[in-house]
């Protein structure tokens, strides 16, 4: 009897471990949206930290063990992912959160995405096929993401439905409050334009009508050249730059280089949730960049 | 007469207006461009500086291991790359892959010589196995050790580390068989395999029967004849990630020299491997790292000799390791050192050379993630010929480049 007590108290046990279902997403910005949609009532980690190159994830086993233990994965999708998470993937063994299962969201398939290349040619460097995939950056396209990542919830967790679609609810109307606020500081900073290290911002920059005239890389993925540089130094004679935008993985010396030569502010921007201390969740990643550009 | 020349008018119009409608608006329904797999290309390139003539490179053994390290077995001379003086094309690797169906994936990588089309690998792997477990089948490099399921272009130094070399041969061990890999449920990342493989590797296994003359001198080993058993675990703290791995490989050996012109012979036995790895890798920051990498073989190969017609007892107790380092110290540069040292060679209790080693220096600079060049130097102490020892100076400078869409590769 005291045997069987103790079997069903383990049994017990493992029932309620599994009650909580396991939420992976490949980024924090990702995560922090789950955050606000569960609350405690999944487990959340995401694969990447806020400090990597979101186009290569350090690979380490480690990543695998979060897979393999995963009900539902989140990808940001278009191909961001593709230089990290497929071995990964292939490693976990888990078939329930491979693409096409009901534990696999891709939140790019939500958007129309800017910048798809009518040709692909890797003369151009490691262009992103499918388009430019940093959409995370522009805030009105948050909720969208929430309302996905709600209803993928709800169909992996019915009986917390309700409170998920609450969530929601709060979140989007406190989200709103937030963007009337950003838009409001943004306003100074239409019609400028700006040069960028990576096209990591153009989403932001889109929304907010800054106008990108230059990339520091020469080609996707590609560090900055000394003659690129030099190009983009008579670039900035003759036009008005206002700043020039990097993220807090790319190489320093060469956006300091252009910014000392032109006299142009470079500003470091968070391009992820964790990716500088101040910035941890996903209203603060907004927050951040609107300060750093406004103040 | 008019009304025939309306119905010819007609005709071709009719013919050519349903030319132009197949070529403007008509889609093969059956068209299955989607389903095109993933294709890539790569081509690997080198130039060599050595001081030795190729003649007598080819010629060079590493005592007690390989007695020369070019030589031909069933009649295919499988050269090292790099092998000669000057300019090598060593190799183009096609790899085609794509899911097959809900339930398996299927890799193929040939690997393309200057007149050789080889089969490198051709295996499925399942998608849906229950328990996260995943099993692989058909021709593929074994996930013993640390490197040898890597591909070349993927090595830190252009060449196999000497271990690999005198135990497996210079692909590694490549078998056709079959591999049960399964995740342990830990919060840690521990992986645990086994392999059932033919075990057809030219220099510690074999099932081949062995005659002379009509005579069996080894009669055949049971096949399949290789069996491995693999553990991996790894463990992070902060910035650092810790891997390590242990193999066991257990089968019989069967060696057919009677065909040599000098010292006909012949061995039959067993043949077990041990081996040992490590990994430590600490990331500076996105692009910057620093790894130290080392493995560790030993092989006890016990049986029989056959040998002027007379049968003899054979012990080989060998063994050796690698240990590397490699600091990625910007975005496009990286830079290694290694150190390769086979420390065991004890055969039937008496010592042959045991301190064969070489060093390599290597700096490589990647424009692309998709072109690489290399330069290494190799000082190696572990070739002889005859019993005399020949030091080695090596200067490589390797060019590989990838075309298409080549996947990213696990750790
Ligand atoms: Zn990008």
């Amino acid at each position: 009897m005291r045997v069987l007590s103790i079997l069903f108290l383990i049994l017990g046990i493992i029932l309620t471990a599994k009650a909580k279902i396991n939420v992976v997403t490949t980024y924090p910005y990702i995560k922090s949206i789950v955050k606000e949609i569960a609350k405690d009532k999944v487990n959340i980690s995401s694969l990447s930290d806020g400090k990597w190159d979101p186009h290569f994830v350090p690979e380490r086993p480690s990543l695998a063990v979060k897979l393999r233990n995963a009900d539902l994965l989140i990808i940001n999708g278009a191909q961001l992912e593709i230089g990290w998470l497929p071995p990964l993937l292939k490693r976990a063994n888990n078939r329930k959160i491979l693409p096409g299962k009901a534990g696999f969201l891709d939140l790019s398939t939500l958007f129309e995405l800017i910048q798809k290349p009518t040709t692909v040619s890797r003369a151009f460097g490691d262009v992103h096929p499918q388009g430019n995939p940093h959409f995370c950056l522009d805030p009105v396209k948050i909720p969208k993401m929430a309302e996905a990542i709600k209803e993928k919830l709800c169909i992996l967790n019915p009986k917390n439905c309700s409170f998920y679609q609450e969530n929601l609810k709060n979140f989007e109307k406190s989200w709103n409050k937030h963007l009337a606020k950003w838009n409001e500081k943004m306003k100074k900073l239409q019609g400028s334009s700006a040069f960028e290290y990576h096209r990591m911002f153009d989403y932001f920059f889109l929304r907010y009508k800054i106008n990108v005239a230059g990339i520091l890389e020469p080609f996707p993925g590609i560090p900055p050249t000394t003659s690129h540089l030099l190009e983009l130094l008579k670039l900035a004679k003759s036009h008005k730059i206002s700043f020039i935008a990097y993220a807090v993985y790319n190489p320093k010396d060469p956006v300091e280089f252009l910014s000392k030569k032109t006299g142009i502010k470079a500003f470091l921007l968070p391009h992820d949730v964790n990716s500088l201390p101040q910035v941890k969740d996903i209203y603060s990643l907004f927050d951040e960049i609107v300060r750093r550009l406004t103040e | 007469m008019q009304k025939f020349v309306i119905y010819i008018v007609l005709f071709i119009f009719g013919i050519s207006y349903g030319q132009n409608y197949s070529t403007s608006s008509f889609t093969n329904p059956f068209a299955q461009n989607q389903f095109v797999p993933n294709i890539s290309l790569i081509g690997d390139f080198s130039y060599v500086n050595r001081n030795i003539k190729d003649s007598t490179y080819k010629s060079l053994g590493i005592s007690g291991f390989v007695h020369e390290i070019f030589h031909s077995h069933s009649g295919h001379e499988h050269a090292p790359i790099n092998a000669e003086r000057g300019f090598n094309f060593n190799y183009g690797e096609l790899a085609i892959t794509s899911t097959v169906d809900p339930y398996f994936d299927l890799v193929g990588i040939f690997h393309l010589t200057e007149h050789d089309f080889a089969i490198e690998e051709l295996y499925f792997t399942t998608r849906s196995l229950p328990y996260n477990l995943q099993l692989k089948g058909g021709k593929f490099l074994s996930s013993i050790g640390r490197i040898n399921q890597q591909h070349q272009h993927y090595w830190d130094f252009v060449d196999i580390p000497l271990v690999y070399k005198v135990l497996f041969g210079d692909e590694g061990l490549n078998e056709k068989g079959v591999q049960l890999t399964w995740i342990a449920p830990t919060s840690f990342y521990l992986l645990l395999g086994i392999e059932v493989l033919q075990g057809e590797n030219e220099l510690s296994f074999g099932y081949e029967v062995v005659e002379e003359n009509g005579n069996t001198i080894f009669d055949k080993a049971s096949k399949p004849n290789l069996y491995t058993a693999i553990v991996k675990s790894s463990y992070d703290i902060g910035n650092l990630t810790l891997l390590g791995g242990l193999s066991y490989l257990t089968g019989k050996a069967r060696f057919n020299h009677l065909d040599d012109e000098e010292e006909p012979h012949a061995f039959g036995g067993d043949s077990n491997i041990y081996g040992i790895d490590l990994t430590v890798k600490y990331f500076l920051d996105a692009y910057r790292y620093i790894s130290v990498q080392g493995e560790y073989f030993y092989r006890d190969l016990d049986g029989k000799v056959y040998k002027n017609s007379n049968f003899s007892n054979l012990n080989k107790k060998q063994g050796g390791f690698y240990i590397q380092t490699v600091y990625r110290f910007s975005q496009r540069w990286r830079t290694g050192f290694r150190y390769d040292l086979l420390n065991k060679n004890e055969i039937n209790g008496q010592n042959k050379p045991d301190d064969l080693d070489r060093y390599s220096f290597m700096i490589e600079f990647t424009p692309s993630e998709f072109s690489r060049i290399r330069f290494q130097y190799n000082y190696d102490r572990s070739k002889f010929l005859e019993d005399e020892r020949k030091k080695i100076n090596e200067f490589i400078v390797e060019f590989n480049l990838v075309i298409g869409a080549h996947g990213a590769h696990a750790f």
